[in-house]
């Protein structure tokens, strides 16, 4: 009994060390304090990479996004105002908490990582057409060529995303947001005109090829 | 109560059950308190929003502590309704109380949340309306799984190791994958399980009847190794064990071992592992002395797992090979194996099936075999409805000398705040 008793106490110790601010391993959404690079490594990791290279195609990889677009979207979240499913389901809880400055050394954070490789190409026929749609848009159907704003190389700039490399599901999903509803994304309301006249099979092609161009 | 009265009964309780459920003025706040602790829905952590099975950020959310999010007040709850028939009911079917009836089967409460930066811990405590007693009134609370942890984590754009403390009160319960007995097999409460088979001791025999100390590290999303002691979960532990009818006794501490092996590629994971789990059980299960029935459990299990909106595809298979030596001079040992695999399927995170079988083989005489589909319903997040149908194939042990006797249906409603 007396090591059992012994374990028990040592548990207890345990948590009572636990009961101290861990700075640099906290996973404490609450604390304004915690760093947001803490968090970043300690619970955003989880789902987006520690490099912000995500792994499952729901989780967008985020190594290397525009700052401003980052802060801008953890606002959003924050603030309940993105209601695509994934983005209530898995960040209005988590973002609920953060401070500006938080919001800020996250997008800092990601914004420094160097893009990961990105999608091998598997399909040439379907790519290539996204390629075209990507490059010169669609005239007939008044879709604009995503490069325009999303840059040659799909590395964004500013309020427009880096979008070169993503996931092709996460393109195909979003896509699909703002083409039917501009209340979803109120802050991507320029994207519910550009996607309007997409066909399923022309955001098929170019999510497929989004996703394999290389990141620069 | 006839049958059309049951009919009427569950037209009646299901909506109520279900719009009473919806009325909460908090919607998007799921199950239990870990959900309000990250603000996340449950398919953030489930597979599909089913219980159990869970995803690989809910595995981390585990391991890390349960410390994720901010504190919340941390309680739960949760009831079952359940309503099973036995094809042939016989005096003495065990874990069929009130056949063809519908009963309020269980309800429990969860404390549950994160505790601190590095501490956070599970613990439910369980009324059950039936307690296994077929005359069905006899309703009894106590203490049900509970997993305590410390964990803290270092990590770098190199590597990534989280490592911890579990106290806890059932072999595999600390588990994240559900190839382990504890969260793998038969969770509805109510279910048929693989009849009256003999299940070696890794599944379920010592839940909530020991208490169990390990330290387990997980490095780089890769290898999960752990190493556990289990002893009799009374005098300062009893606070586990308490309400669960006659304790089990175990000689010293009883070690546990466990390495898994994980690999994660666009939607798809996966996991192979191994566990042994060495037990020296008092022969006299009222001592704390004297000679001991020896078991030793070696298992070996997978996990295949899909996950991409609108479908997941969870896949175990979990096979236990066990030696049983007795203590009583003049007893021949024996063997207990059990081979189960279960694929579960969710469209939506709102409808969903599950195929499981089960293939128990023994020296005891109590073997049992076959399968138990399903399909479940998820409206909302909390509430849960489905139909399992379990067939047998060999249920030797059972009261029904003619196996497919004992096929059972179950349905159940679950719900969960």
């Amino acid at each position: 009994m007396k090591t059992a008793t012994l374990t028990l106490v040592l548990a207890l110790a345990a948590i009572a060390a636990g009961c101290t601010t861990t700075e640099n391993s906290s996973r404490n959404l609450g604390d304004p304090s915690v760093h947001g690079k803490t968090l970043a490594e300690q619970v955003c990791s989880d789902c987006h990479g520690i490099t912000g290279d995500s792994i499952n195609p729901t989780f967008p990889r985020l190594a290397g996004q525009q700052e401003w677009y980052l802060i801008s979207e953890l606002k959003e979240f924050r603030g309940h105002n993105r209601l695509d499913p994934e983005g209530f389901e898995y960040m209005w809880g988590i973002s609920r908490s953060l401070t500006d400055a938080q919001i800020k050394e996250l997008a800092d954070y990601y914004s420094k990582q160097k893009p990961g490789a990105s999608d091998r190409p598997k399909n040439t026929q379907l790519e290539n057409a996204g390629k075209v749609i990507f490059t010169n848009g669609i005239s007939s159907e008044g879709v604009p060529a995503c490069a325009v704003c999303h840059g040659a190389e799909g590395a964004g700039s500013g309020q427009f995303p880096r979008i070169a490399g993503q996931h092709a599901d996460y393109i195909l999903k979003q896509l699909n947001v703002f083409q039917r509803s501009s209340e979803e994304r109120a802050d991507a309301s320029a994207m519910k005109v550009v996607a309007h006249n997409l066909k399923p099979a022309e955001i098929e092609a170019v999510a497929a090829y989004i996703s394999t161009m290389a990141s620069k | 109560m006839s049958s059309k009265l049951n009919i009427k009964y569950w037209l009646l309780l299901v909506p109520t059950l279900s719009v009473a459920l919806m009325s909460f003025s908090n919607p998007a706040r799921a199950v239990p308190s870990f959900a309000r602790q990250t603000g996340q829905n449950c398919v953030a952590c489930h597979a599909g929003g089913q219980f159990p099975e869970l995803t690989p950020y809910g595995r981390l959310f585990k391991l890390t502590g349960y410390t994720i999010g901010q504190r919340e007040l941390p309680l739960a709850a949760m009831a079952v309704l359940t309503s099973n028939k036995v094809k042939v009911k016989t005096p003495g079917t065990t874990g069929h109380a009130d056949d063809g009836k519908p009963i309020f089967n269980t309800a429990s409460l969860f404390i549950a949340g994160k505790i601190s930066d590095k501490v956070g811990g599970f613990a439910q405590i369980t009324y059950e309306n039936y307690t296994g007693d077929n005359a069905g009134d006899s309703g009894h609370t106590g203490s049900d799984n509970l997993d305590l942890r410390y964990a803290d984590r270092l990590i770098d754009a190199n590597s990534d190791l989280i490592y911890g403390l579990t106290l806890h009160n059932n072999p595999g319960v600390q588990d994240v994958w559900n190839s382990t007995p504890a969260w793998g097999y038969g969770v509805v409460p109510g279910s048929t399980g693989a009849g009256d088979g003999a299940t070696p001791m890794l599944d379920g025999a010592l839940g909530q009847q020991v208490a169990g100390m390990g330290a387990y590290a997980y490095w780089n999303k890769t290898v999960y190794a752990e190493l556990t002691g289990y002893r009799t979960g009374d005098g300062i532990f009893s606070f586990m064990t308490q309400g669960n009818g006659s304790q089990i006794n175990i000689k010293g501490t009883n070690p546990y071992a466990r390495l898994a092996l994980t690999h994660e590629w666009g939607p798809h994971n996966v996991m192979v592992g191994l566990s042994h789990l060495d037990v020296q059980q008092y022969t006299d299960t009222t001592s704390h002395s004297g000679p001991t029935d020896h078991y030793r459990d070696t298992g070996i299990d997978f996990q295949y797992q899909y996950l991409l909106d609108p479908y997941t595809v969870t896949a175990t298979v979990t096979r236990i090979h066990e030696n049983i030596d007795y203590g009583t001079i003049g007893t021949d040992p024996a063997t207990v194996n059990s081979l189960r695999a279960k694929t579960s399927f969710t469209y939506q995170a709102k409808y969903g099936a599950t195929l499981s079988y089960f293939n128990l083989s023994n020296t005891l005489g109590a073997d049992s075999r076959g399968w138990t589909p399903e399909i479940f319903w998820t409206p909302v997040q909390y509430v849960r409805t489905g139909v399992q149908y379990t067939m047998f194939s060999k249920d030797e042990a059972a009261a029904n000398p003619k196996a497919s006797d004992n096929n059972t249906l179950l349905f159940y409603v679950w719900g969960a705040y």
